[in-house]
């Protein structure tokens, strides 16, 4: 916790940025205090969080530096953040006094290098603004998270975060080539874009998913891709929702049959309803796939991923252009987070996701034990399903995603009684089978608590890493590394 | 008091992308891919009349929720939620798939009204004024003068009084009214606070969804014989675009001075 007071901090830090790039109006600090895992907290505007010091916009890497220094000096608790997105509370100020630093204004793109197919862009780069932008000269960064309308560069890099076409063009981690960040010290580090080396250990792992708890990410160089959405395939199945045992193994069959479709997908009957109602019945799931890339390379995608599939009865064919139709209208931007905020007032009906991975021998018992458990022990349930999103050669994902209404409840007291509880649940049972309790959403300080059952012994190395980047313990505190009580 | 709540489910056609909105031989958009939803009007009209029923303690007043829409089969699980937040009664009057009825607000009103008529007494009908698919805005009216009712348009907000009669409140010109009226009556409901229909949990999806729907089935051919009294003959998208200029400046407050300059003052000057 800081040593300066909540006044000398602000001084501090108007010296080092002048006052227009430091903020401390109430209204925005308190937004500012919370991401949208305590979404409920948000809507009815109650702010359970330590209110910070100050919110600051920095323009470079160097008044970045200067920001860290001046905090690593003082024990100020720092959060980064850029399109605030954040849905796992992350972006919450755990400490009293915290300075949270917004990069959204930096968002430059420095270079689109077409020869050596790269893009270098600022942390407060949208986006979709970026993808927009190459896909208008022909190229796609491959990655398309729901969040893309809101997302940033430096958040998506801090939390590893992954697209819909992951399968294709793999997450985060398989797109950067290097970075630059800034450490609480004040270094500036950069990582220089080369296809690849073996000069030791890859430290852009170091930066990639450190969700703010070692540095804070200045610059991102992504690969670029060809983009051809003409030669775009849509392959889609319903089957009954008691087979979803089968619908996972015919994911993994196009994978392990070495297929590489962009999006591979399979939700179960509660979840598809949510998008699919205008013509898939009630009590169906639905399996789907788009194969992307060259015009000779999607037919053939097409047609293998139908020849394996054809050998299952239980599977149903759909027309194509229905799941092309949904697939555009996937994402998620700013006028569905206003819709919804207006929705759950209304209703006292709030909707929440939660994603883990699994292997492929367990990932069914996951799905099917921590849904069953949250049907008997939650209250108040209105919808509980989920879908796989992202396949890999040995397992896939599981996007949980639920609804329930707030009865009785303080919105305080909301987060205790349903969020937790829930969560809890998805990660005793994913504990308990073996799979990863984050898959891309970051462990945030939602799912810190779990951090040395999900890492085991290796939690030595985690730990090691913050102790020697942030041994001051200023970078984003309670995130990654649970808060002691 | 038994109240028809009647509704119409219809595509989100905010998930119509834009070069989509181009009517076919039939005068047709194709919007079979959209997911289904309440129309808008309706759900406020509908989650009214659970709010009357839950205002009813303390009143010497029993509400029986009904609900009728005519729709297709997939539209049913809309009625089985209807259920589950303890509806009474459930009805489908059965549309024909390819028919299209999005234009003919007077078949709807006759089958509503031959309903309540021949098969089911009802003391008041709630409804949107209007739905997203047609706009035709007349169904309520057109029900009303079919059932010989008084119908109240607008309407904002239902409260209990007594068994034979409600405190209805509506917007009039731009003012609200807030009247006692008298069973039966057609009420019209328009920009209601709440357009959101409350959620059932899944218990309670379990163990009530699942009571049966009462089908009505129409004969379509004489009804559309018999009644459609307009022909659609065109169908076009409305543009909706604007103009817009992105205002220069090196901080926020050069940009404020221009907009104030350039395009503010001289409006405020004439006020």
């Amino acid at each position: 916790m800081a040593i300066i007071s909540r006044e000398q901090i602000v001084e501090g830090l108007v010296d080092i940025l002048g006052s227009e790039q430091v903020v401390t109006d109430e209204q925005v600090l308190k937004e500012s205090s919370l991401d949208r895992y305590r979404k409920y907290e948000q809507v009815c505007e109650v702010y359970t969080q330590p209110i910070p010091a100050a919110v600051v916009y920095v323009k470079s890497a160097e008044e970045v530096s200067e920001v860290l220094t001046f905090a690593n000096d003082n024990e100020i608790n720092v959060v980064p953040r850029t399109g605030q997105s954040a849905i796992e509370g992350g972006l919450e100020t755990a400490l009293k006094d915290s300075v949270v630093i917004d990069g959204s204004t930096m968002n430059k793109v420095i270079k689109v290098d077409e020869y050596n197919m790269q893009v270098t862009c600022q942390c407060g780069v949208p986006l979709q603004e970026l993808d927009d932008m190459l896909r208008e000269r022909g190229y796609t960064t491959g990655h398309s998270p729901q969040s893309k309308p809101l997302a940033q560069m430096g958040g998506l890099v801090a939390t590893r975060s992954i697209g819909q076409f992951s399968t294709l063009y793999g997450g985060i981690e398989d797109m950067i080539v290097g970075m630059e960040a800034v450490f609480p010290n004040g270094k500036i580090c950069r990582i220089k874009n080369v296809p690849r080396r073996a000069a030791g250990p890859d430290i852009r792992h170091i930066i990639c998913g450190n969700e703010g708890a070692l540095c804070y990410i200045t610059e991102v160089t992504l690969k670029l891709f060809k983009w051809q959405p003409d030669n775009n395939r849509y392959i889609g199945y319903m089957l009954d929702d008691e087979y979803m045992k089968l619908g996972f193994d015919c994911l993994r069959e196009v994978m392990v049959e070495g297929y590489k479709p962009s999006f591979a997908r399979l939700y179960d009957a509660a979840d598809a309803q949510q998008h699919f109602s205008a013509w898939l019945p009630e009590g169906k799931a639905i399996l789907i796939w788009m194969a992307e890339g060259p015009a000779n390379i999607t037919p053939a995608i097409e047609a293998g991923i139908k020849e394996m599939m054809s050998k299952h009865p239980e599977l149903e064919e759909v027309d194509p252009k229905l799941i092309e139709k949904w697939y555009g209208g996937l994402n998620w931007g700013p006028e569905q987070i206003a819709e919804e905020k207006e929705e759950i007032k209304a209703t006292q009906n709030i909707g929440i996701t939660t994603e883990v991975s699994g292997s492929w021998d367990n990932i069914y018992d996951i799905y099917k034990t921590a849904c069953d458990r949250i049907l008997e022990e939650v209250p108040d349930m209105t919808l509980m399903g989920g879908h796989s999103s992202h396949s890999y050669i040995n397992g896939t994902n599981m996007y949980f995603v639920y609804y329930y209404n707030i009865v009785d409840c303080a919105p305080e007291e909301e987060i205790n009684k349903y969020h937790d509880r829930i969560n809890q649940i998805i990660c005793e049972q994913v504990i308990k089978y073996g799979g990863s309790i984050v898959h891309h959403h970051g462990l945030g300080k939602a799912r810190a608590k779990y951090v040395t059952q999900e890492y085991g012994s290796s939690y030595y190395m985690l730990k090691t890493l913050k102790q020697a980047f942030d041994p001051n313990g200023i970078m984003n505190m309670g995130t990654l590394i649970p808060l002691r009580k | 008091m038994k109240i028809l709540g009647c509704f119409k489910i219809v595509p989100d056609l905010d998930l119509i992308a834009e070069e989509d909105w181009i009517a076919d031989g039939q005068l047709q958009v194709d919007t079979s891919y959209a997911k289904l939803s309440w129309n808008c009007f309706d759900e406020g009209a509908l989650e009214m009349m659970l709010k009357l029923s839950d205002l009813s303690e303390g009143f010497d007043v029993v509400y029986e929720l009904n609900a009728l829409t005519v729709g297709r089969q997939r539209h049913e699980s809309f009625l089985k939620t209807l259920y589950a937040l303890k509806f009474e009664h459930a009805v489908r009057v059965e549309a024909e798939e390819d028919q299209d009825i999005r234009f003919c607000p007077e078949i709807i009103a006759e089958l509503v009204a031959g309903y309540i008529a021949g098969t089911s007494p009802q003391d008041v009908v709630v409804m949107g004024m209007q739905s997203s698919e047609g706009c035709n805005m007349k169904t309520p009216l057109l029900l009303a003068e079919a059932l010989g009712w008084p119908c109240i348009t607008e309407v904002t907000a239902l409260e209990p009084v007594d068994e034979g009669h409600l405190k209805v409140t509506s917007e009039e010109d731009g003012r609200t009214a807030v009247q006692v009226v008298g069973v039966p009556c057609v009420l019209a409901v328009g920009n209601a606070p709440s357009s959101y229909l409350r959620v059932p949990t899944l218990k309670d999806k379990m163990k009530l969804g699942k009571k049966p729907i009462e089908h009505i089935v129409p004969d379509w051919e004489q009804l559309l014989e018999k009644e459609q009294n307009v022909e659609l003959t065109e169908l076009a998208a409305v543009e909706e675009r604007r103009d817009a200029v992105l205002i220069e400046g090196g901080t926020p407050e050069e940009k404020a001075r221009e907009l104030y300059e350039s395009y503010l003052k001289g409006r405020l000057e004439k006020i």
